[in-house]
């Protein structure tokens, strides 16, 4: 099994409102072909980009990670991780939403600071790191 | 909608036919693919036009050997043409198939681009909405060379995937070959939608590729032609094409460019300067000068390295910086260097025996098989022992077919030559090329030297590739050594040899030897 952790601009148009439809479709979709080919992993998004980890067999992997980068709805993929794993840390998908609130500053540190997302800045571990509190988080409801 | 699903039903529902190689990488072509007799008859339907056709006719398989396609027939078949009635006169029933389409990625070929664009210039309105893309993978080899040829045929087949999607129905996608492809595309709106479309292939291309567990990245460079701009004839067109592809490469990779007259002007002035240096050669313009490189501890005098020097007979004094490229480029680095290393061997035999050479060698010349038999016999004929002869590499050298690379340098190596690391720190400054081969001598770039005593971040890349000559044992020569306080400098860090004005300019043979018994 691998993991992969990218980050990327968000290209989409539109009001905030409209943005939060359209990962939502994102989100839907990768949930239904993902769950499919056994792949899982954690979204998360601002109106700045997204960043997104997946995990699952090679071969599925690749294809969906394939589908991905073609999706016009994004640039400036910038994949953080790569490696081979013998376990997963997303075994369901999850999905959040970074706002400007204090909350999300306590939950996403630094992520937060730049509503622009700025990938540059970002690392692997980071990124992870934030996504476990958010499945954390959703458990907690 | 064509997907895998529709194409694997039809496939059970088919008998199977007759396959070799080439049919069978038509039939799983993803774009539907057809070829279409005279009469309009399908000979040929690979499964996403079986599953398309399907659909869109409400056909069942077996029909499709007999069924005619009508003119109101409406699917795309972008595998071979600009659109069904090209296919018509195109591709003749019973045709062999292999010499107009590549067999790994099913595209169609050179002919048929060429075809298509003469048709295309012989109709004026296709003339103004069309543009000719070339585009050009950077980084390819390295993946072939450094993951192996079947990765290599996997990205070439993503790439390809990722382009299509880019592209419209009527636009056609030829492999030229190896990583090059030509884009011909139509629109009413040009040059904008040429722009467009290349704009979305450099990003898309130069996403990374997740392949056999490999992440592997490349980048696409495209040079755009139009015939307002670019010439009225096919040969024409794709050359200019190619000036600003070149002229992309030029600017950095990863772009697109559109061609400039300019740039026409500038490969003929490079054009110029190839023809000038052939008669350099023949004309002796050509001469060398050597610059002293001297031990750090008392300026001995340890060696000289020969540098060359191009006086054009209406130019003047021509920079090597300007001719090398263009040399290295025609291949005519090879004579020059050739000539070098005869030369200057042939000047040291004329020096006292324990007075070094060092000769630089473009990676041309490396990767050029006859190199160590010039090697040879320049030191034969010139009677100095190989022991005197340091042969000065980048590390570029080294980013190129590195086995080969490799084995040229330990045969030269094996005759006795020594092998110098030049302009050390400028380029990837791998440590990995320190282990890749044992250097004699690593030269810091003049660069870091200058900037010694004012940049923190170079006296401390100057300490560190001091310190690691010093653990690998390897003699350390600082380039650009100009004043008495970097010399000190360059003491107390540990480093062993020093070039440069502190000690002297390059200077022409006929003053070698009184320069040797000054020092």
């Amino acid at each position: 099994m691998q993991r992969i952790v990218y980050a990327s601009r968000n290209l989409m148009e539109g009001s905030e409102e409209e943005k939060l439809q359209g990962v939502q479709q994102i989100l839907a979709a990768a949930r239904r072909n993902n769950t499919a080919a056994g792949v899982t992993g954690a979204l998360i998004f601002n109106s700045g980009g997204f960043a997104q980890v997946l995990e699952g067999s090679s071969h599925e992997l690749a294809e969906i990670f394939e589908r991905i980068q073609c999706d016009s709805r994004h640039t400036d993929v910038l994949v953080l991780d790569h490696c081979s794993i013998s376990e997963r840390i997303f075994p369901d998908w999850s999905m959040g939403f970074i706002g400007t609130n204090t909350g999300d500053e306590l939950m996403f540190g630094a992520i937060t600071q730049d509503s622009g997302f700025d990938v540059s800045r970002l690392a692997a571990d980071e990124i992870l790191a934030a996504m476990q509190r958010l499945v954390l988080e959703e458990e907690n409801l | 909608m064509i997907n895998g699903k529709a194409a694997t039903l039809c496939w059970s529902e088919t008998k199977p036919l007759p396959i070799d190689a080439l049919t069978e990488a038509a039939m799983r072509l993803p774009e539907p693919f057809a070829v279409i007799d005279d009469h309009d008859r399908i000979v040929f339907a690979n499964l996403a036009f079986r599953a398309a056709y399907c659909v869109n006719e409400g056909a069942r398989m077996t029909d499709i050997e007999t069924h005619r396609v009508s003119a109101e027939t409406e699917f795309r078949m972008s595998g071979l043409s600009f659109g069904r009635r090209l296919v018509t006169r195109e591709i003749k029933a019973g045709e062999d198939l292999r010499e107009r389409v590549d067999a790994l990625t099913g595209l169609p070929n050179r002919l048929v681009l060429r075809e298509a664009l003469e048709r295309m210039l012989a109709d004026p309105q296709a003339c103004n909405e069309s543009a000719l893309l070339l585009l050009d993978l950077d980084r390819f080899k390295f993946v072939n060379d450094t993951l192996g040829h079947p990765i290599g045929d996997k990205l070439l087949c993503r790439v390809v995937d990722r382009i299509r999607k880019v592209l419209r129905d009527g636009d056609l996608l030829v492999r030229l070959g190896g990583d090059e492809f030509a884009i011909l595309h139509a629109s009413q709106k040009q040059p904008e939608s040429a722009r467009a479309i290349a704009q979305r292939i450099v990003d898309l291309v130069g996403r990374s590729y997740l392949i056999d567990d490999h992440l592997v990245t490349i980048g696409t460079s495209i040079g755009i032609a139009t015939t307002l701009f670019g010439g009225s004839d096919a040969d024409r067109l794709i050359k200019s094409a190619d000036l600003a592809l070149y002229g992309a490469k030029e600017a950095g990779r990863g772009q697109f460019r559109f061609f400039e007259q300019e740039m026409d002007d500038r490969a003929q002035a490079r054009r110029t300067l190839e023809q000038d240096m052939r008669r350099a050669l023949a004309l002796r313009q050509f001469s060398l000068h050597y610059q002293p490189q001297a031990d750090i501890a008392d300026k001995t005098i340890l060696g000289f390295e020969a540098l060359l020097r191009w006086k054009h007979p209406t130019l003047g004094m021509i920079s090597p910086a300007a001719f090398i490229p263009v040399a290295e480029e025609t291949g005519l680095i090879v004579q020059i260097g050739e000539w070098v290393l005869r030369a200057a061997c042939h000047e040291a035999a004329r020096w006292p025996e324990d007075i070094t050479i060092a000769v630089n060698l473009s990676p041309v010349q490396i990767a050029h098989h006859g190199l160590i038999d010039v090697v040879t016999s320049a030191l034969a004929n010139a009677g100095i022992s190989p022991g005197r002869l340091e042969l000065e590499i980048t590390e570029t050298v080294l980013l190129q077919d590195t086995n080969s690379t490799l084995d040229t340098l330990h045969r030269l190596r094996a005759l006795g030559v020594r092998i110098a690391m030049d302009d050390f720190g400028t380029g990837y400054s791998s440590l990995s090329y320190l282990r890749a081969f044992p250097f004699d001598k690593v030269k810091i770039d003049q660069s870091f030297i200058r900037e010694m005593s004012t940049d923190k971040e170079a006296a401390a890349i100057v300490r560190a590739v001091i310190g690691l000559g010093i653990s690998l044992g390897i003699s350390m020569t600082a380039e650009g050594v100009e004043t008495e306080e970097q010399l000190q400098g360059l003491r107390n860090e540990g480093c062993t040899e020093l070039q440069g004005f502190l000690i002297s300019r390059p200077i022409p043979s006929a003053d070698v030897a009184e320069f040797l018994s000054r020092n």
